[in-house]
């Protein structure tokens, strides 16, 4: 079940001090567990190795993702088990983990009576950096994440996806070899939404920075990420590749504007055996000869053909059918 | 920093693909301390905030500063005549109401502001230990009270210093100066502990001014009440009789009070709010150390728990 497949590897050359050796995974867990007072599991012995580049972490509320992170960042202590981060133990050297990484909490944080820039060249400071080099990586950061002119006025005045871009600035400003960042996406409208994907994909591929990022929407997280890890109750449901998750199936989509019910009868005659779909119709691909039988048949017929393509599997699909196993393995 | 190299011409937008990785140095953690005891210690003055912060620490300021000015015009019209300030209690009620909006306005500035907007998860999440917060938040605070204390005390030296006689002037002036500054010391220590941590229980930050002033404010009419009552009852006879120890005890109720108790109890000679605790000085001693740590270790008891949330 466990797939440890090295996606778009965006390993940073430079040194990185005391983390020699086991470079080459970013977060690696093994048999964590988190019990909170009154018997509460937030964790339930989870093992997952997260690789460079962008990883989803999808659950629930409640999944114990914040907790994950939280302990990631050597802030809680696991009640057993262990988490190793940027090759450091979080139960042992938070503080160095801390260094390297940049946290995006997913509750408001921003005092409203601050600018932008006042505000990450704080958090820069407090990150470690001079004075000066506070000030220019946060002109830098809020540049990144797309705040102009707004980041000199009160942060009392943002809107939503504004206060979001200045989180992540203030995550971004330390240069981080790794972002944490939970629920980025929280409050926003879609439109709002889709530039912050579009964001943190930037950030992930362009500016080499590992992500782990959270979110309880599966459907809008795994159009940036490389690789997903799903829990659920503490416990690890899945760790794979997104291309794994999402593998294009051997099934062919026929969409007409007008006539399926014809096209249907035309395909079986063909000998293709057309199942009806929603909006089209579904093909066993056999081939590329398949392709041809139905480029012919939507010819011969004169339909306007809308769409043809190999269908994709989505992501909320396969946990559907995991479910589905589960129900029957209850039974 | 800037892209150099401008991006290709032409467009008209600036494309950010420019990422820059820091390789410049990385401070540890006693920087880090500092750079957020430097912010906190604006914040308490108001700075870097809008003007309305700055209301309540600029007019304790000038409040607190008028004393030493009009000492100083007094004595520059009269060189004669004995500075009418004492370094030591530099007219304690003043001092105690000034003090008292100074800590109930500005400890929530510091503490109470960040619980409420939810920063503390960025301060955990960089590289800083959980007790450093409250540490640096102290830090700053002290130094904040002390300048408020101490900066009247040094226009008040100069002040006698200009109308000074000689040498031996100048000696007596520097003799009484320096005690004066150690009660400005022990004045900031307890004010900014006990100020901080009745601060860092609630976020915000009208309840937190509130509980601080009515703490203080209760506490000193109180002692002052029970101070007085025994001095009545103890009959209107000749202050040689001694002071009786139900009007020397009352002192340890109010922080303000401990202070003066403190500060006869070492030496002081000039007339406090509350009688010379003679055999009890000790006590006020106590009283002062317990109610330092007892707030230090409630700060430190409520950082432990915020942290982890």
């Amino acid at each position: 079940m466990l797939s440890t497949v090295t996606a778009s590897p965006q390993l940073r050359a430079g040194p990185g001090p005391g983390d020699a050796g086991t470079a080459t995974g970013v977060i690696r867990t093994e048999a964590l567990t988190k019990l909170y007072a009154g018997d509460v599991t937030a964790l339930a012995g989870l093992t997952v190795d997260i690789h460079p580049g962008i990883t989803g972490l999808v659950g629930a509320n409640g999944a114990g993702k914040s907790t994950l992170i939280k302990i990631l960042l050597g802030l809680l202590p696991p009640t057993s088990g262990r988490a190793v981060v940027l090759g450091h133990d979080a139960a042992a050297s938070g503080e160095r983990i801390r260094a390297l990484t940049g946290y995006m909490p997913e509750h408001d944080c921003l005092p409203p009576d601050v600018t932008g820039t006042e505000f990450v060249t704080h958090l820069g400071r407090i990150s470690g950096l001079p004075a000066t080099a506070a000030k220019e990586r946060a002109a830098e950061s809020l540049r990144h994440v797309g705040m102009y002119e707004e980041r000199y006025r009160q942060a009392g005045t943002y809107s939503t996806g504004m206060k979001q871009r200045v989180k992540l600035a203030q995550a971004l400003v330390g240069d981080p070899r790794l972002l944490l960042l939970d629920e980025p996406t929280i409050g926003l409208d879609p439109a709002g939404r889709r530039s912050m994907l579009d964001l943190i994909g930037r950030i992930g591929t362009e500016f080499g920075i590992s992500i782990l990022v959270s979110s309880h929407l599966l459907g809008e997280i795994e159009q940036i990420c490389d690789h997903l890890v799903v829990i659920d109750g503490g416990r690890l449901l899945r760790s794979d590749t997104m291309t794994s998750f999402t593998r294009v199936s051997q099934v062919l989509v026929i969409e007409v504007d007008e006539g399926t019910a014809a096209l249907q009868a035309e395909l079986a005659a063909r000998g293709l055996g057309p199942r009806r779909s929603e909006r089209g119709l579904l093909v066993r691909i056999d081939g590329d000869a398949t392709y041809d039988v139905v480029r012919d048949a939507v010819a011969d017929l004169g339909l306007p053909l809308n769409r043809l393509e190999q269908q994709r599997r989505r992501v909320e699909e396969l946990f559907r059918d995991h479910e589905d196993e589960e129900e029957r393995g209850d039974d | 920093m800037t892209t150099d190299g401008a991006a290709p011409a032409g467009t008209g937008v600036i494309h950010d693909l420019g990422y820059q990785h820091y390789d410049g140095p990385r401070l540890g953690r006693p920087a880090i301390i500092r750079a957020l005891a430097w912010h906190s210690l604006r914040s308490a003055f108001g700075i870097g905030r809008g003007a309305k912060a700055k209301i309540v620490p600029i007019l304790a300021f000038i409040l607190m500063c008028l004393p030493a000015i009009v000492n100083a015009v007094a004595v520059a019209q009269d060189p004669g005549q004995p500075s009418i300030v004492d370094y030591d209690t530099y007219t304690y009620q003043l001092r105690t109401l000034v003090m008292l909006i100074f800590v109930a306005a500005q400890a929530p500035e510091l503490v109470s502001r960040d619980l409420r907007s939810h920063v503390l998860p960025l301060y955990c999440s960089r590289p800083m230990r959980r007790l450093d917060y409250p540490l640096a938040k102290y830090a700053a605070f002290t130094a904040g009270c002390l300048l408020l204390v101490e900066i009247p005390l040094i226009i008040l030296y100069v002040g006698n210093l200009l109308s000074a006689s000689g040498g031996s002037g100048v000696w007596e002036q520097t003799k009484a100066l320096i005690p004066g500054l150690g009660v400005g010391v022990l004045w900031a220590l307890l004010l900014a502990a006990i100020g901080l941590v009745l601060a860092s229980f609630t976020g915000r930050r009208a309840y937190a001014t509130g509980m601080i002033a009515i703490y203080f404010f209760l506490t000193w009419t109180l002692a002052g009440i029970l101070v007085e009552i025994a001095q009545h009852g103890a009959g209107p006879g000749p202050v040689t009789s001694g002071i009786p120890l139900g009007a020397r005890l009352p002192g340890l109720i109010s922080p303000f009070t401990v202070l003066d108790g403190v500060r006869q109890w070492l030496g002081g000679t000039n007339p406090g709010p509350i009688p010379p605790p003679g055999s009890v000085g000790a006590w006020y001693g106590v009283m002062f150390l317990v109610l330092l740590a007892a707030s230090l270790g409630g700060l430190a008891a409520r950082y432990q728990k915020v942290g982890a949330a």
